[in-house]
């Protein structure tokens, strides 16, 4: 097959011809006509040569210089609509929102449709991995290069964008609407979040989604066993030791049960999964005077109860990542975990689960102090250079209202709303809202601090060392903490 | 790089006047843009690299530079790289050499094979990426499903999540991918060896490994030297398939320079840091294509 | 020569063969496989029902269409403008003598331009875009990738020109044509195979490059298929069917064109220094 890219110039399009044909004068060849409209649409047709185009391509002499105008095509084909797309929407009448790939991301979308339906504004998405959306959206703020109007933020990354002043503030463009300031009806815990700094600053931020952890466990089997709910650590140690050791052949399908998973993943995973265990045995990341302290007495004693939790985790959970937690969970093949409650709904899914009605929520267990959940919620903020302002809080506004949050809760996503949560309608669907409120409440945020990316960073590799028993316990947080430390050090 | 055969000089046209206004005119864009996008960012990266930011004023300082030596991350990071890229080269060569060495003979149906050959190594690195972490997922992939199936027990085979593990697979998918490298230019080294010293060899009846020894190998080393090089550029460099089948983990297993480097300028923007091992990967880099540029050269002179 | 008997032969190259092809077998079946045959126990190599459903996804209810003419009008773009540059520097270079070797300390320099490591130069590349406002914009990417081919360009057409007997041109001189009237008319047909292998060449390294890709681009608008699929893969479930049907499609156009310039392949491997 020889293909011969022709060039012809069209007053109404450029044309771009590739010939399909052993010979030149094949009656037989076929034509693809690639045409760009001056709209900048591209159209493909095929069809028989035309004799125009066989006598141009049958001459010797031209020959030569069609295949030299390869180039030529390339440039004209590609190069204009290139530079075209280059160009900024200039219509005030769209929206980019940057959000998280998964469960929360998508109500995200799915509102945007339903917006872009009811009122003609434009959304465009785009949507990166929780471990990639950070970068994103620091790079864009940072940069100033304005490709997003509003973005979804976890809000453990909210004190860096806010500490070096990339978000708009919120309250002005809420009095502009006739607002005090943010509804009553937000769960503290949630709406302190998105204020800097925390708790009683300023609002740059609203919540969207009120992930707080929970401790999922499979009541069946903790009947089974005579288990109580754990109401500390030590219960939770137990009732995985009895599990394990009991249940060798008790998962669907015959395998064993583990009395635990977690997930020691570096980065983000391990330390989302230590903190609630190092908070209840009294650990604290940051001493009074901002200097580390997580190679405390109790710190060491944390890590170490999660080595001991680990014992009864399945095999290589030093690099497990939310996917294998719930593989785990939904297969039935673990009985406890520290989770986020974006899974529940999984559980009751006959096409994922198999332990349809056996998992039962809880608050986190306590040691030394009571237990406390990590809050995870993802706030929507509006960039301080983004091109329109009022277009994005308005949808902000809208959708985390308490109607447009109720269909997003619907979709999976716990509320913010303390009035979504007692919801009749909300609490039927999902039993477990009560407990959800409770621990949202009394949830805390990771600590607040610009630097928490590199701190999780390195707190996270060390960890997950810790968990494949590349390094003991006293080890690890001894270089974590100076590893911390010169995070610290550097930022002064 | 050797110059083509018949670059003599009596090629080229003795430069008059004109004619040299309009070569440098020609060569004048590729000079330009050269310029742009390697030279100038190059000494961007050493004016970076000599500032320190903190508290939002930067300042000159050679801080940067001091922090590399009590950074363990960055000493690990460019261990993992220099072991890495010492694997895989020497993996990578030895194999393609043996499919070089086994391949030039008659050999039915050898054109075909060379074209199977090129499809790993054409892959987009990242698709590549996303084959084997299909290939290695411990619970569905191919790999231990494969394993499996043979009555094997592929409860220890975690790949690239288990610490031990880890490097190894990376390894592996770069022997996968960029053996053929090796294997097609060192073909095409042993195929330019004209036939005569091997008929030499043969009346003095050595045996066929002296003959590999002393005639193939030391006619093929502008070949072998060539693909080492072009090789170990892109091992240092690797970030793609990295990225996408470990993100340098478990822990920091698998964190390779290029990755620590992006982490850090991206993730952490602390650009003047990132400039600064930017620095250093670049005196690495320079070392050992000047010492393979140097063996090069021996040779021609 | 050692002398493995043809036996023996066979076998080897059979089994290097199953391991080049495997892999990526086994990708092309699992965006064929519907999801319950893809977690099939053991691995279902031949047996299965095909579907295309991952390619619809992919294509038409996610962007990978949209990413597909991103990568398709870089590629193109910065291959074209390479070529344009890069050929002119190569003739000059391969034609012209220059005081002092000033022509030979060229070439090398060009050449060792290629060898920066990419990340090295994504820091002050990045700042320069940014300083631009070409962040998040095709051209952006069109104008580093020739950046990064055009090295390749000048030493590909450089050697090939080396290998055109200079009296061709001269002839077309002494019949009154201008010295790039020769290099359009006599030296340009000459060497279009070997142009249109570079091409090819640059194409190819466009289409995969993933680190500038990633760190230049914000949004669908000027994302590439590359960072599209690593989109894809690190999320909390991976889509394991769309992310494979994507590979495949980033996969075939790179394949053909590998395989039409199979000629050149060596030599463009190996930056002109072996003629394969």
């Amino acid at each position: 097959m020889t293909a011969i890219p022709l060039w012809i110039h069209e007053p109404a399009h450029k044309v771009f011809y590739l010939r399909l044909g052993r010979k030149t004068d094949d009656e037989r060849s076929l034509a693809m006509e690639l045409s760009l409209e001056p709209s900048g649409v591209f159209r493909i047709r095929y069809g028989a040569m035309n004799s125009a185009l066989k006598e141009i391509l049958s001459s010797d002499h031209r020959m030569r210089s069609v295949s030299l105008s390869i180039l030529s095509g390339m440039l004209l084909v590609a190069l204009i609509p290139g530079l075209l797309s280059c160009q900024r929407d200039p219509n005030a009448k769209s929206l980019t929102l940057a959000v998280n790939s998964g469960v929360e991301g998508d109500a995200l979308k799915q509102a945007a449709l339903d917006y872009e339906a009811q009122t003609g504004v434009h959304i465009n998405i785009a949507e990166f991995p929780y471990a990639n959306l950070f970068e994103k959206e620091l790079i864009d703020l940072g940069a100033r290069s304005r490709a997003y109007d509003l973005i979804m933020l976890d809000d453990p990354w909210f004190p860096k964008f806010a500490s070096q002043h990339l978000l708009t503030e919120l309250t002005p463009l809420l009095q502009q609407r006739g607002l005090k300031g943010p509804d009553e009806d937000f769960v503290a815990t949630s709406i302190a979040l998105g204020r800097e700094p925390y708790r009683t600053g300023s609002l740059y931020a609203m919540p969207y989604v009120g992930n707080s952890q929970l401790l999922f466990y499979r009541k069946d089997l903790f009947a089974k066993h005579n288990l109580p709910e754990p109401a500390t650590w030590n219960d939770a140690l137990a009732a995985a030791k009895i599990i394990s050791e009991l249940e060798t052949n008790g998962a669907p399908g015959g395998g064993k049960i583990y009395g635990y998973v977690m997930r020691a993943a570096q980065g983000n995973a391990a330390v989302a999964d230590f903190m609630p265990i190092f908070w209840a045995f009294g650990g604290e990341m940051l001493d009074a005077n901002y200097q580390p302290a997580v190679n405390s007495a109790e710190g060491i004693a944390a890590l170490k109860f999660m080595l001991e939790l680990g014992k009864y985790s399945p095999p290589g959970y030093a690099s497990f990542n939310a996917d294998e937690v719930g593989a785990h969970l939904l297969q039935g093949t673990a009985a406890m975990s520290i989770n986020w409650p974006a899974w529940i709904s999984s559980f009751n899914d006959p096409a994922k689960s198999r332990v349809i009605g056996n998992m039962e929520f809880a608050t986190l267990p306590g040691a030394k102090n009571p237990g406390q959940a990590e809050i995870g919620n993802w706030l929507l903020a509006i960039p301080r250079d983004a091109k329109n302002k009022d277009a994005a809080f308005d949808f902000l506004l809208w959708a985390t209202s308490a109607e447009q949050m109720k269909r997003s809760a619907i979709r999976g996503n716990p509320p913010t709303r303390k009035s979504l949560f007692n919801d009749p309608e909300l609490v039927a669907k999902f039993p477990a809202y009560p407990t959800q409120l409770r621990s949202l409440e009394s949830s805390r945020p990771r600590p607040r601090t610009p630097h928490w990316n590199e701190i999780e960073n390195v707190f996270g590799i060390y960890l997950s060392k810790a968990n494949s028993g590349e390094l003991s316990a006293e080890d690890a947080m001894n270089q974590a903490n100076t590893e911390i430390g010169k995070i610290l050090e550097r930022a002064k | 790089m050797s110059e083509p055969s018949n670059s003599g000089v009596g090629y080229r046209v003795p430069g008059a006047g004109s004619d040299r206004r309009l070569a440098y005119l020609l060569v004048a864009p590729t000079v330009a843009v050269l310029v742009a996008l390697s030279i100038y960012p190059l000494i961007h990266v050493v004016t970076l690299s000599l500032q320190v930011t903190s508290g939002g004023a930067s300042r000159w300082s050679l801080g940067n530079f001091a922090r590399l030596f009590s950074d363990h991350f960055f000493l690990a990071a460019l261990g993992h790289t220099l072991v890495y890229a010492a694997c895989a080269l020497t993996l990578e060569f030895f194999l393609g050499l043996g499919l070089a060495v086994l391949m030039n003979n008659q050999l039915r149906g050898r054109s075909l094979f060379r074209a199977a050959l090129l499809v790993p190594m054409m892959l987009p690195t990242v698709v590549a990426g996303v084959v084997w972490r299909l290939m290695l997922n411990p619970n569905f992939g191919a790999v231990n499903g494969t394993l499996r199936s043979w009555g094997l027990n592929t409860a220890a085979l975690t790949w690239t999540s288990s610490p031990r593990l880890a490097m190894l697979s990376i390894v592996a998918v770069d022997v996968w991918q960029w053996t053929p490298f090796m294997f097609l230019i060192l073909l095409a080294g042993l195929q330019a060896i004209p036939q005569e010293p091997y008929e030499a060899a043969c009346m003095d009846g050595s045996s066929a490994w002296q003959t590999f020894r002393h005639v193939t190998l030391p006619l093929l080393k502008p070949a072998i030297l060539v693909a080492l090089l072009l090789r170990t550029m892109d091992l240092l460099r690797v970030f793609d398939q990295v990225f996408i089948l470990t993100e340098g983990g478990p822990g920091f297993a698998t964190e390779t320079i290029s990755l620590y480097i992006y982490r850090t300028a991206f993730r952490f923007s602390d650009f003047g840091y990132a400039a600064a091992m930017s620095f250093v990967l670049l005196i690495v880099t320079n070392i050992v294509s000047a010492f393979y540029i140097r063996v090069l050269q021996a040779r021609e002179a | 020569m050692i002398n493995l008997r043809p036996l023996l032969r066979y076998p080897l190259v059979a089994l290097a063969t199953l391991v080049a092809l495997a892999p990526v077998y086994w990708m092309l079946t699992i965006s064929l496989k519907h999801e319950v045959d893809q977690f099939a126990v053991p691995p279902l190599w031949f047996s299965f029902t095909p579907t295309l459903e991952h390619y619809r996804d992919a294509f038409l209810t996610r962007n990978f269409g949209h990413y597909l003419i991103t990568s398709t009008i870089v590629a193109v773009c910065s291959t074209f403008c390479a070529l344009v540059i890069g050929t002119l520097g190569a003739y000059a270079l391969a034609r012209f003598q220059m005081p002092r070797r000033l022509d030979r300390k060229l070439s090398l320099w060009i050449l060792s331009t290629r060898m920066f490591p990419p990340i090295v130069t994504a820091v002050p590349l990045f700042l320069m875009m940014r300083d631009l406002g070409l962040l998040n914009t095709r051209a952006s990417l069109v104008i580093l990738y020739t950046g990064f081919n055009l090295p390749f360009v000048v030493w590909m057409m450089r050697g090939f020109f080396l290998e055109v007997p200079r009296e061709l041109e001269e002839a077309a001189m002494v019949d009154g044509d201008s010295r790039l009237g020769a290099l359009r008319r006599v030296l340009l047909p000459l060497v279009a195979p070997g142009l249109a292998a570079t091409a090819v060449f640059c194409l190819i390294i466009s289409w995969n490059e993933f680190l500038f890709a990633l760190v230049l681009t914000q949004t669908d608008a000027a994302m590439t298929l590359p960072v599209g699929i690593a989109g894809r893969v690190t999320q909390y479930e991976i889509k394991w069917g769309v992310m494979s049907a994507a590979g495949v499609v980033a996969m075939v156009p790179i394949l053909i064109f590998a395989l039409a310039v199979q000629k050149y392949l060596v030599r463009g491997l190996s930056l002109g220094a072996v003629k394969g």
